[in-house]
């Protein structure tokens, strides 16, 4: 099932009347009567600028734009300086909210005044804790009233909340999940239980931040079993923190159930950097949210407040309609795409775990365009500065681009091992998407075996300042 | 003064009469080419195309509004394009080895530009907006903590900008501060009546016991446009023991001379797309004591805590092309005699030219006196025109663009009881070195024509 493609692969499909047999009767699908798709050499076309010789299996931190998008992302930019009155005037506002109109269709919302259009998750983090925080210094909420969130929350969102939450005098709940992991029950017992436990003295819970996926180890959360779990245990309003969702996992946020969604759409959905799409449920809580940079338009929503924050360059947020153009020019739309990206970095996550003797991370359905990989033990990963050091040397030495996690053993008898019997601390971070090739891994491959045979460990490795 | 151009068909003479009057004869021969004159004498160019440089621009468009948005060059925005295809090519060795010493770069190159003490002292942010949620956040927190008391102070000019206003009620308001404004008259004669406005300001700030914790002040209001006194409000502020004096000068580096350490603020922002050719869109955050304001940026990165200026230099993933390239904006003025300088005192001279022309041309007056303009001129608009809102103000700005390819901002000015026949509509012009007198000549025209045809803002569509 798999379709990793190589360099050699010219493979041309063409397609008379497409058999629309997939159930997906969205507009979305309209467009997949195509003659023919996008041919291979084509997809390296649009990727030419991608740096040559770089093997780049890390598409999740700062996510990947085809040529034909960043030409429609200058179209736009010429516009502005062409004549910027008329632009902000006549028609910066009616492409927003055609992008936000896309949007609302692509994840499923019901309202378009429930999708804003936000630079990235960070931001989007600030504004929901930001709304938390007026909360606490309102008295609205009371001092030790909890916020929850993940272990393996990303950084920035763990800062957000010191800055807005614990500042005001809220208190934090750390639920821990197991990684590795083997099932999605074992990610909801343990939720359960790191909730209940936070909540026995009594605190009221104000808000739940949970990853849709995470981001370092990388897995998928099952949010819609988290967010039941969260009403059941009287949390007051949820927060998905979806940053890798859009073009790698469906996304269905009434289905979800959270008060608040964010995902970027630069990381797995084709757009320049940067631009992320919030969702807010519509209630009564959900007008008190605000963008934290002020304009004129203060106190018209959340959504409008987001469409102009100042002058600056919106190109990045206009572009949703050539991207659906875009991946419509793929088998199967953006859904092919997500479906043979995880195949492929399964695929080629088991091929390193079988050359490596190491194990996956999760199991593959708990991956989504990314997996994470064990590295053999005798590499040494035993810290975090170990684990970026050697990102650091497969960059510059081999020109491999991939991130390193480190995962300290929960007891010190017991966990992962590899074939070598060591334990398994260190953790890569493989993605797959529409322009990497087999190649890739295999240089991966190599590298590391080439490190392990050296006798290789980060021990031998500097840090940098 | 004269300028000629390469064909010699303009001439513009200034003379001074023994009253220090000046009076400007235009003599026009009219062209029949369709090449406008390159600007010679005054702007020494070394090797600088002004039209190949702003070729993008609609060239149908009579442009003189550069203070809402801006403008640049074709090679600051190559310069900006190559940065972002840096990052596009491999985003991973961009971000780690590359931008932050590139961020660094561009906080250097303002540091000088503004007479900085120190480099810590710069935060680069999106646009000056932005600046001010940054000082405004942290007012809120000082009336959270108790720093401030419920009921103290915030002053603030009335013809603030809107956007400022707006932050103000978002972080002061609802925090408990109660908002003073600034009412200054308008047209203003002279600083001694803005000298009053904001006397009166600080007192009414003080009295009930109350303390003045925060004073925002424009260096150049934006509508209307009026240079404002700061260094001598913020001495104001000063001997008034306001806790945070807060200068939104987001028209002024490029337009007029700054220099942080001589006004003496605690927090100064300004725009670099504006007047400084930068992409859209980098300000900086000028704070005159980063460690003990405790300011932080508002999206809260891994960063937070490490200081405002390197918060503000990674808020997440996005492109921070425009924030780079301060250097090369900076080589590039560097290419015009005088540099900096010597663009703001041709801008100067030109809109003041232009703004005399047409106050001439239309029988009515400026909304200030000359020296109290940088690079940009209130120009009164006939009465007959019927401007009796901010509506019609954004009606006649439409139909000037719709009807007659001519970019302006329009001002409302509220008469007052009595005046007869009050001049309520000001056009707000500008003048950056792509502009031609043409420019002015057909606003001149435009609103003759509409004068002639006795049409009113009654008449302009919404």
């Amino acid at each position: 099932m798999g379709e990793i493609r190589s360099h050699e692969d010219n493979n041309n499909t063409n397609n008379e009347d497409e058999d629309n047999n997939n159930n997906n009767h969205n507009h979305l699908s309209k467009k997949s009567r195509l003659l023919s798709f996008i041919t291979q050499s084509q997809i390296k076309q649009e990727f030419a600028h991608h740096h040559t010789g770089v093997a780049r299996i890390n598409n999740g931190s700062f996510g990947s734009c085809p040529g034909s998008i960043i030409a429609a992302q200058k179209r736009w930019q010429l516009k502005f300086l062409q004549q910027p009155d008329d632009f902000f005037f006549n028609q910066l506002p009616a492409q927003i909210l055609r992008s936000r109109t896309l949007i609302k269709d692509l994840i499923n919302a019901d309202d378009v005044s429930e999708v804003s259009i936000v630079d990235n998750a960070t931001t989007a983090a600030a504004i929901v804790l930001q709304h938390v925080g007026w909360a606490f210094a309102e008295g609205r909420f009371n001092k030790g009233d909890a916020v929850v969130m993940l272990h393996c929350a990303f950084q920035a969102v763990k800062k957000s909340i010191e800055a807005y939450v614990t500042r005001a005098g809220g208190s934090v709940i750390v639920v821990h999940l197991p990684f590795p992991v083997n099932s999605v029950e074992e990610i909801v017992s343990e939720f359960r239980l790191g909730l209940a436990k936070g909540k026995l003295n009594g605190r009221k819970v104000r808000l739940a931040i949970i990853d849709h996926i995470t981001s370092m180890p990388s897995v998928v959360i099952p949010v819609r079993e988290l967010v039941k779990i969260c009403r059941e245990e009287g949390v007051n309003q949820v927060f998905v923190d979806a940053a890798h969702a859009v073009g790698s996992i469906s996304v269905d946020v009434k289905d979800i159930g959270a008060d608040f969604y964010v995902s970027n759409l630069h990381k797995w959905f084709f757009c320049p950097p940067s631009v992320a799409v919030l969702y807010c449920r519509k209630s009564s809580l959900s007008s008190d949210l605000h963008h934290p940079v002020v304009s004129h338009e203060y106190g018209n929503g959340l959504a409008i407040e987001s469409a102009w924050i100042g002058t600056r360059d919106y190109s990045s947020q206009l572009l949703v309609p050539e991207v659906i153009d875009f991946v419509n020019r793929f088998e199967g739309g953006i859904h092919g795409i997500m479906q043979r990206n995880h195949d492929a970095v399964i695929e080629m996550a088991k091929m390193l775990a079988k050359s490596w003797g190491t194990i996956l991370g999760s199991p593959p359905e708990m991956c989504p365009s990314m997996a994470m990989i064990g590295l053999p033990s005798c590499l040494g990963v035993l810290s975090d500065d170990d684990a970026s050091n050697l990102r650091n040397h497969l960059r510059d030495q081999f020109r491999v681009e991939v991130p390193i996690h480190y995962q300290p053993l929960k007891d010190a008898e017991i966990g992962p091992r590899d074939e070598g019997c060591g334990f398994i601390t260190g953790y890569a971070r493989i993605s797959h998407q529409v322009y990497n090739t087999i190649d890739d891994y295999i240089k991966f491959r190599d590298a590391v075996n080439q490190l392990v045979q050296d006798g290789f460990n980060c021990k031998m490795l500097v840090s940098r300042g | 003064m004269s300028s000629k151009d390469l064909s010699g068909n303009h001439h513009h003479h200034h003379s001074n009469d023994e009253n220090g009057t000046t009076t400007t004869t235009i003599t026009t021969v009219t062209q029949t080419n369709h090449n406008p004159p390159l600007h010679q004498n005054h702007l020494n160019l070394f090797n600088i195309n002004i039209r190949a440089e702003f070729a993008h621009h609609d060239p149908t468009i009579a442009r003189i509004n550069n203070g809402s948005f801006g403008s640049c060059p074709n090679s600051i925005i190559e310069a900006q394009q190559r940065y972002q295809l840096r990052f596009l090519e491999q985003p991973d060795d961009f971000y780690y080895n590359h931008l932050k010493p590139s961020i660094l770069r561009s906080r250097q190159a303002i540091k000088t530009l503004i007479n900085a003490n120190h480099v810590d002292e710069i935060s680069i942010v999106d646009n000056a907006t932005t600046g001010a949620a940054i000082v405004l956040q942290h007012v809120k927190w000082c009336f959270f903590e108790n720093k401030f008391n419920p009921g103290d102070t915030a002053v603030m000019l009335h013809y603030a900008y809107g956007a400022v206003k707006k932050s103000v009620e978002a972080y002061v308001t609802r925090s408990g501060g109660k908002v003073i404004e600034v009412k200054m008259p308008y047209p203003v004669s002279s600083n001694d009546e803005i000298f009053e406005a904001f006397k009166k300001a600080l007192e009414l700030g003080k009295s009930g016991n109350r303390k003045v914790r925060l004073a925002v002040i424009d260096h150049i209001t934006s509508m209307p446009s009026v240079v404002i006194p700061v260094k001598e409000l913020v001495k104001m502020c000063r001997l008034e023991g306001v806790d945070c004096i807060f200068v939104d000068a987001a028209h002024a580096i490029g337009s007029i001379e700054v220099d942080v350490q001589d006004i003496g603020a605690d927090f100064y922002t300004s725009n670099l797309h504006k007047w400084l050719f930068c992409p859209p869109s980098i300000a900086f955050l000028h704070c005159r004591n980063p460690e003990l304001s405790n300011l932080h940026h508002p999206v809260v990165s891994h960063e937070y805590g490490n200081g405002i200026a390197i918060e503000s230099s990674w808020i997440g993933t996005r492109d921070y092309s425009a924030q780079l390239v301060v250097p090369e904006a900076l080589e590039f003025v560097n290419r015009f005699e005088g540099g900096i300088d010597g663009i703001r005192k041709w801008n100067h001279e030109k809109v003041v030219e232009m703004a005399e022309m047409l106050v001439k041309a239309w029988g009515t007056n400026l909304g200030t006196p000359l020296d109290m303009c940088a690079s940009m001129a209130m120009v009164g608009l006939p009465a007959c025109l019927g401007i009796k809102s901010d509506s019609d103000a954004l009606k006649l700005r439409s139909h000037l663009r719709n009807c007659f390819k001519v970019e302006v901002p329009i001002y409302y000015r509220q008469p007052k009881d009595g005046e007869v026949d009050p001049v309520t509509g000001y056009a707000r012009i500008s003048h950056q070195i792509y502009n031609t007198d043409d420019d002015y000549y057909r606003l001149r025209d435009a609103i003759c024509n509409l004068v002639s045809s006795g049409l009113t803002c009654k008449g302009f569509q919404d």
